[in-house]
């Protein structure tokens, strides 16, 4: 007891001195001695100050056990598995879904259709995607309908008694043709392009003229999925009162909950949404994909329900990343100096917008790359294609526009003959440098990362 | 036969959203034995956000890491988070729970000020005590201090506070504006081995340097890059969903679908660029999607360093490496004067 304190007898803590942490957790599964398990730097969860040490997290030793609980390690008395199935065409017209003979197989309990869903549309920006699609297809990962039954291999098999007949539409695949007027309209009967963005900044024109040489270029990227190692899970459990709880693998529950309101027309006070150990986000669990589903079947059997993703359904039917194609004029000064920039961008949006307004911005006001750059004109299109939807992925549309302001960088400097780390540091930003949309910048470290890089390198200039 | 290139590349990344709200709110209450619980309603989703979360509560409060517990993720009971979003974690929540954390701290100094005979303003928390400032053989244990502020005084040290980084609206016009509260930068240098004769390339290093304001935790910044760079490696050579005529995916498997596995991983050496923000929590901005931005680009750059051909439509496979090779020495004999 320290003698400055003023504390009276009975007010003393009357906990006794805790056990260790060893003591405390449960012991290893596999023998200790062999497998060295423990924290590489035992201490630095003991350490104060806490900010910058290098702590080990508490939830590694539970995945390099392999005790941490997944969705898919979770199980309810009475669980029922859901499957979804998809469409496999990449644009049409539901003429007739026929459940009946699905409906009749033994055990399974529940089929739900898009019809049924209160509110068949959700999005972060535009709410144009249905949980499971009624009347038009928009690609072929769509899911037409959901099937709950006792065991997973009953709901896959009710999937095949399922029998959907469509009228083929016009499918647009190619975003730079889905831009013409005269294109078939992913969303008809609203034009392709769903969203612009555009930034200007002093007078490229005049930034041209200035310039000693001009570089133009085009570049483009590909679509790529997040592939995380777990797929898209969640739990359903919607209880006798009309409460519904979600177990989801999911990176936003806040969004997810509002989502989730708005598909089922149920209060916000009425759901839980609980997101247990995600195993891997990337961008691609930002939403809601077949929970709304999960939760009506869930409603229609009154047993928890629960639905795991395949890898296939992770590639065709849930976020990507947008392929960009990207054109570049740039001028110069001789000696390396960039006057002007001229962009222009086409996102292939997929079939429905998710996260791409966000992408596109993203991608837009970055385009110019951290470069001081007086005269910039940025011009940045999303368009609806009869594909995969594209959404927020690692960088949001960053490292497809940094490939292309770095690659048309180094023809730039190697056409002046400026070593490519000179013509950087030439060219990037100060602390204080204005940013394409007039921002001033503060904690600018981009020229110290060139040359903590370089050094690391080991980067020489080359004569 | 193999050609050595290197390439350079350099990124800029804002941290959280364009322009829109996007607020966290956070929940810490300290215990009566002096440990504390932090409450958000973000998400691990594997980058170790919660062990940072808890560090920036331990630091605020004078605490260890292994002292804070986190819960996460309930909506049920946690506070409203953005989530686990546009790299925001650190920065927004981090910003949510140090206020929330000072809070707390509030109510533990005007509990210490009495026992300790001074001021509040005199008093700040540190190795697991509050103590005079400047004069730190006067103190008192913060589970001293919770203890008697939750028994005697009925008054528990439990905070809550909400942060959302400030932007300015962008002009439909112009798009001039402040779209962002931050930003950091980064850049990545890459050297590869090229077969000429096949296309096929190797990634052998990559030397990495990036910023992040504080490292809040230095390990967990570098296993980020790691991660990243592993993204842009397979963003670079390998990953792409092909899609026939008719808008079917044809490899929606991973037998077609190419990614990079351990052993197409280079060296990789991490530097932590040393930078501060005063805006975000403790100085740090955050790391997470940023790891992935300048990979592909060093990455295609060092192509064009080793073969002399510069591939503009990613991935660069083999096949269209090759193909490129081919065109140029196409190109170079044209030029022979006869």
């Amino acid at each position: 007891m320290n003698e400055h304190s003023r504390i009276l007898e009975h007010e003393k803590l009357n906990i006794a001195e805790p056990l260790s942490d060893a003591d405390l957790r449960l012991p290893a599964m596999v023998p200790r001695e062999p497998f060295p398990i423990e924290t590489l730097t035992p201490d630095a969860r003991q350490q104060t100050r806490a900010v910058g040490q290098r702590a080990t997290r508490p939830d590694g030793r539970l995945h390099g056990l392999g005790q941490t609980k997944y969705i898919d390690d979770l199980s309810f008395p009475g669980m029922l598995y859901a499957r979804i199935k998809r469409a496999g065409i990449a644009s049409a017209r539901i003429k007739r879904i026929d459940t009946s003979a699905a409906e009749a197989m033994p055990g399974v309990m529940a089929v739900l259709t898009g019809k049924e869903i209160p509110t068949n549309t959700f999005g972060p920006t535009f709410q144009d995607q249905p949980v499971l699609v009624d009347e038009v297809v928009f690609h072929a990962g769509d899911g037409v309908a959901a099937v709950a039954a006792v065991t997973e291999q009953i709901a896959n098999e009710a999937l095949d008694k399922i029998v959907v007949e469509y009228e083929p539409l016009p499918a647009v695949l190619d975003p730079v043709a889905a831009m013409r007027e005269d294109s078939p309209k992913v969303h008809a009967p609203d034009s392709n392009i769903y969203a612009t963005k555009v930034i200007r900044k002093g007078d490229v024109e005049k930034g041209f003229a200035e310039s000693d040489r001009i570089f133009e270029a085009r570049f483009s990227t590909q679509m790529i999925e997040h592939v995380s190692l777990e797929p898209h899970a969640a739990i359903a459990d919607w209880d006798a009162n009309g409460r519904l709880t979600i177990y989801a693998t999911i990176g936003r529950i806040t969004l997810a909950r509002s989502d989730m309101a708005r598909t089922l027309k149920m209060p916000m006070s009425r759901i839980r949404i609980v997101a247990t150990i995600v195993g891997g986000n990337f961008g691609g669990k930002n939403e809601i994909t077949q929970e709304p589903a999960l939760a009506l079947l869930s409603k229609k059997t009154g047993r928890p329900v629960k639905g795991v993703f395949t890898r296939g359904e992770e590639f065709t039917s849930t976020t990507t990343r947008h392929p960009i194609i990207m054109d570049y004029k740039t001028g110069v000064t001789n000696k390396g100096r960039i006057l002007a920039r001229q962009i222009r961008l086409v996102l292939d949006g997929g079939a429905y917008c998710s996260w791409s307004s966000t992408t596109l911005g993203k991608a837009c006001i970055l385009s110019p790359g951290p470069y001081k750059i007086d005269n910039v004109l940025a011009e940045a299109f999303v368009v609806y294609t009869n594909k995969t939807m594209t959404g927020a992925m690692r960088g949001f549309g960053a490292p497809q526009v940094c490939f292309a302001y770095e690659s048309h960088m180094d023809d730039i400097a190697k056409a002046l003959g400026i070593d490519p780390l000179e013509i950087r540091l030439l060219n990037a930003f100060d602390e204080g440098s204005s940013s394409p949309t007039g921002q001033v910048l503060h904690s600018v470290v981009v020229k110290e990362t060139l040359r903590k890089a370089a050094d690391r390198f080991g980067w020489e200039p080359r004569s | 036969m193999k050609q050595r290139g290197r390439g350079i590349a350099c990124m800029w990344y804002p941290i959280g959203f364009t322009v829109d709200a996007n607020p966290s709110a956070a929940t810490v209450k300290v215990n009566e034995d002096g440990t504390a619980t932090v409450l958000t309603g973000t998400v691990e989703t594997g980058q170790g956000s919660l062990t940072v979360l808890g560090q920036i509560a331990a630091e605020a409060l004078g605490i260890a890491t292994d002292d804070v517990h986190v819960v996460s993720a309930d909506t049920d009971t946690t506070p409203m988070d953005t989530g686990a979003i546009a790299s925001r974690t650190t920065y927004v929540t981090g910003n949510a729970i140090w206020l929330a954390a000072e809070a707390a701290k509030a109510i533990l100094f005007e509990t210490a000020a009495p026992m300790l005979g001074v001021k509040v303003s005199q008093l700040e928390a540190k190795d697991r005590k509050i103590q005079v400032k400047n004069y730190p053989q006067r103190n008192v244990s913060i589970a001293q201090v919770a203890h008697r502020s939750q028994v005697v005084l009925g008054q528990p040290a439990i905070g809550s506070a909400s942060w959302n980084p400030p932007t300015v609206a962008m002009d439909p016009e112009t798009g001039q504006g402040k779209p962002f509260a931050t930003y950091v930068y980064a850049t990545q240098i890459a050297e590869v081995d090229v077969d000429d004769e096949t296309g096929e390339v190797e990634i052998l290093r990559i030397a990495a340097a990036h910023d992040c304001g504080t490292a809040i935790n230095p390990m967990l910044v570098e296993g980020q890059v790691e991660g990243g760079i592993s993204m842009g490696v397979g963003m670079a050579l390998q990953e792409e969903m092909l899609f026939d005529a008719n808008g079917r995916h044809i490899n929606p498997n991973l037998t077609n679908y190419i990614m990079p596995t351990s052993l197409d991983m280079p060296e990789i050496t991490v530097d932590i660029v040393q930078g501060y923000d005063p805006t975000g929590p403790f100085g740090a901005k955050g790391v997470g999607e940023p790891t992935a931005v300048p990979t592909a680009a060093a990455v295609l750059n060092a192509i064009h360093d080793a073969v002399g051909v510069r591939v503009t439509s990613l991935p660069a496979t083999a096949e269209k490496v090759l193909a490129a090779i081919k065109a140029k020495r196409a190109t170079e004999q044209k030029q022979i004067p006869a």
